[in-house]
């Protein structure tokens, strides 16, 4: 039990930012009810994604910049709220509400319709038929006029939601103006629901729990694979260097603020007659239609010798030209 | 006698790129460099095996989106051109590192590989998928298929339609393709919610594999953990991603790819030559993009020394040797813990190899020649045969996962992208609407019907989302979701109003060509 935990802890780090909730029912005063997603950082997937990323490696085109097209509408229509699972911890919720029905709201509220706020109210509905009234508990989170979508910290892994969108008069009233569909936020571990035909005690679940995570310590494999890199070293078996690297970090980005390169190209061009054939350093190159011709050279430190032979297509006239090229970097 | 399994499955995807409205078009290039750099080394991998009488099996999804422009004739005509002028690069280069030789020989190497790539190309009738079909007819290779368009299935858990609609465009098209119903499933993202399984089941899918923590956190309890499959309720099976495997090829801190013999991504001669001599193979507009010729090596420092093929070799086939010696510990450890023969899935990004890890493939042939030749422990299988052989299996509710960032749906559901989803809903529930409310159509209306279709799930592809949260250079993204939600949207208006635009109706069905044979009624 305490190894199943202890994986489960380790595994809590790796898949959700270092600073959780971790109670179930939280206290609503306490909700940070703006508070949004974090930044990126390291976790699950993040190689997957880089990988994934290489393949749409290409940059923007400076080019005049692509027409882009009219504009998708702002609403269709229709009062309507999406709830959507971001992770076991997030809800994800965008709505819609048309002007006729504000109007219609205004017309039955009067003047408090003006003063009522906007809230999202957040049912808390596991394991029940919601009729509207009977939610394990709720919490509101008030959103601006203007808001059409909201990230809400539900903290409830393992749990089922539902929101409502509405307004919440003066008087403490809240009515609803549109329900959201129900989600199912997914646990954040091992499930505790055994099945007696495959059973399998707790130590060694958690064990297989750790391996299947990779994270190592139950698995034996690391160590075993390091003394045979050890001993195959010495028996010259694997004889290619830089054996330390097996597990070798990748490159640190380089912290460049003031950098600077040069290289060096050689261009050595000249003419003959068309049908001439002619080798530079003793290899032939090919000739344009009018008997000219340009070669380009990356240009070492050293001396570069480069004979040029031309020779007559009748093979009776032979001419050599040798420009000798001495290069040095300081 | 072997102790267990390795399943390896190789997930190749592109999103549908084709414009043959522009002469060159910057993002078609992500297949080109593919077709190079990925698709063909492993055609030609698995060529060798099978001349080699190597025993191996492997898993590979082609998703519909990356076979239908590998089998589209103006793709296929760039990608020549494109070939070509990588050829006459790879020739000028030849020529340029004539003092340097430790250039000149991956110059050489370079221009080999282009030819290389340039006959198999052409031997295949420069149909891809022809290679691909021969090895799955040879019983090596078992190809699976994906959502039509690679669309996110967790985030249209409010539209399942359109969830209905990606798995079965999916499955007849790959029936059109390869000629029989496709086994298994490689889900979006690895994207799974529980019920989904019974669109799966319906479609006819066996089996799909899901993120280890989708089977480790299923309901019950899986008594082998990501070792053996489970059983959905509706009887398909999962097969849980083993990260231990994964992290050695994916991880860049303690993964293959990084180590320092291997060639370097970042450094291309499309970056660092002169300007005026790489300009002809750059894009058209002047910007420099990346040409795939590459000549330094990765390394712990700032001065980059240049690629050894030789020594990338070597380290190609320890790392292989490394990779096999710690499956075969891990399979007799568990065998004897579970007393059963577990099965270890490793999936990959097929594009991991050859584009981004440039030994990969090489990696990938020498482990498969490996575990034919030396050793007995593990022996390699596919996920269809590992059912037949073990049919009885523990049924659970797999969790609500994905293979993503944070294991969940934030890669696709941010800041950045969030947006997309109110109108991507919005045009389900009127593509949904549609299919129900038109029976019996043929036709200019039945074109336009279907076209929506297309245009809906072309919207859907999460590559887009995924590009905006990665939050660079989002624009082509913006504009293809865009695109194809605002020609939805048009259609749907004109086919309501019955005014549908013949002339219009033919362009963008001469654009967005995809699925030649869908029928609409699927979105229901």
């Amino acid at each position: 039990m305490v190894m199943l935990r202890r994986i489960k802890e380790k595994l809590k780090k790796v898949m959700r930012k270092s600073v959780g909730r971790k109670k179930v029912t939280p206290d609503i005063s306490e909700k940070k009810f703006q508070q949004k997603p974090e930044a990126k950082e390291q976790a699950l997937g993040i190689q997957e994604m880089a990988v994934e990323r290489t393949k749409f490696s290409q940059p923007e085109v400076a080019r005049a910049p692509r027409a882009m097209p009219q504009d998708l509408p702002y609403g269709y229509g229709q009062d309507r709220i999406v709830l959507q699972v971001r992770d076991p911890w997030w809800l994800h919720t965008y709505w819609e509400v048309t002007h006729a029905t504000y109007q219609s709201l205004q017309a039955r509220l009067g003047d408090s319709f003006h003063s009522a706020r906007r809230v999202l109210r957040v049912y808390d509905i596991s394991n029940i038929n919601f009729d509207g009234t009977n939610a394990h508990r709720f919490f509101d989170i008030e959103v601006g006029h203007d808001a059409n979508n909201w990230y809400i910290d539900a903290a409830g892994p393992g749990r089922s939601w539902c929101v409502d969108y509405g307004l919440r008069l003066p008087n403490g009233e809240f009515i609803t103006i549109v329900r959201s569909n129900v989600v199912y936020t997914p646990i954040e571990g091992p499930s505790w629901i055994t099945d007696e035909e495959w059973m399998i005690p707790d130590d060694l679940f958690a064990r297989l729990y750790g391996m299947g995570f990779g994270l190592g310590r139950s698995s034996p494999v690391g160590k075993a694979w390091q003394e045979r890199v050890r001993r195959a070293l010495f028996s010259g078996v694997l004889a290619s260097p830089g054996i330390t690297s097996v597990s070798s970090p990748v490159k640190k980005e380089a912290q460049r603020k003031f950098w600077l390169i040069v290289n060096t190209e050689l261009i050595v061009y000249g003419a003959t007659e068309p049908d001439a054939k002619v080798t530079v350093q003793g290899r032939p190159i090919n000739l344009r239609s009018d008997g000219t011709f340009t070669l380009r050279f990356a240009l070492p430190d050293g001396k570069q010798v480069i004979p040029v032979k031309a020779r007559s297509s009748d093979d009776v006239e032979e001419r050599t030209i040798t420009p000798i090229v001495v290069k040095e970097t300081k | 006698m072997h102790k267990g399994y390795l399943c390896i499955v190789l997930h190749s995807h592109l999103p549908f790129v084709r414009h043959p409205e522009f002469e060159d078009f910057l993002e078609e290039d992500w297949l080109y460099e593919a077709i190079t750099e990925t698709y063909v080394p492993i055609i030609l991998i698995l060529e060798r095996l099978l001349n080699d009488k190597v025993n191996f099996r492997l898993t590979m999804s082609l998703t519909p989106t990356l076979i239908s422009m590998l089998q589209d004739g103006i793709l296929q005509e760039r990608y020549l051109k494109h070939i070509n002028k990588l050829i006459e690069l790879a020739h000028k280069e030849v020529e340029r590192t004539r003092w340097q030789p430790e250039f000149n020989q991956l110059a050489n190497l370079y221009l080999g590989r282009f030819y290389e790539s340039r006959h198999t190309f052409e031997k295949y009738n420069r149909d891809l998928v022809r290679a691909f079909k021969a090895f799955q007819d040879a019983g090596k290779l078992e190809i699976i298929t994906c959502g039509a368009t690679h669309g996110f299935f967790p985030l249209m858990e409010v539209v399942r339609p359109s969830i209905k609609a990606q798995v079965l465009v999916a499955v007849s098209h790959y029936e059109n393709v390869f000629g029989r119903k496709p086994k298994g499933i490689w889900l979006p993202e690895c994207g799974f919610h529980p019920g989904y399984d019974e669109i799966l089941k319906d479609a006819g899918i066996k089996y799909f594999f899901s993120d280890a923590h989708g089977v480790l956190h299923g309901t019950p309890r899986p008594k082998y953990g990501v070792f053996a499959p489970v059983y959905c309720k509706s009887g398909v099976a999962c097969f849980g991603r083993d990260l231990e495997s994964s992290k050695q090829v994916w991880s860049s801190i303690e993964g293959y790819p990084g180590d320092y013999q291997y060639r370097e991504f970042y450094r291309d001669i499309g970056f660092d030559l002169d300007y005026d001599y790489i300009r002809p193979y750059i894009h058209p507009d002047g910007v420099r993009i990346n040409t795939g010729i590459k000549y330094y090596r990765i390394s712990g420092s700032e001065e980059k020394r240049p690629y050894d093929p030789y020594l990338a070799q070597q380290k190609a086939a320890e790392h292989a040797g490394n990779f096999m010696f710690n499956r075969e510990r891990q399979v007799e450890y568990l065998y004897d813990f579970l007393k059963k023969k577990p099965i270890i899935v490793s999936p990959y990004d097929a594009e991991l190899f050859g584009h981004w890890w440039y030994e990969g493939p090489m990696w990938l042939e020498f482990l498969m020649r490996k575990i034919a030749f030396d050793q007995d422990a593990i022996s390699m299988i596919t996920a269809s045969e590992y059912l037949q052989e073990n049919p009885r299996n523990q049924v659970i509710t797999p969790s609500l996962s994905s293979w993503g960032w944070k294991g969940y749906n934030e890669m696709w559901l941010q800041g950045p992208n969030d947006w997309v989803y109110r109108h991507l809903h919005a045009a389900s529930e009127r593509m949904t609407e549609l299919a129900r409310s038109f029976n019996n159509t043929d036709g200019l209306l039945s074109r336009a019907l279907n076209q929506a279709l297309r245009e809906l799930l072309l919207a859907q592809s999460s590559d887009w989302a995924f590009i905006m949260g990665t939050g660079t250079h989002p624009s082509y993204a913006i504009k293809r979701t865009k695109d194809h939600l605002l020609r939805f949207n048009r259609l749907y208006e004109d086919i309501k109003a019955n005014s549908v635009d013949p002339g219009w109706l033919a362009d963008i069905e001469y654009k967005d060509n995809i699925f030649p044979n869908i029928d609409y009624r699927v979105h229901q």
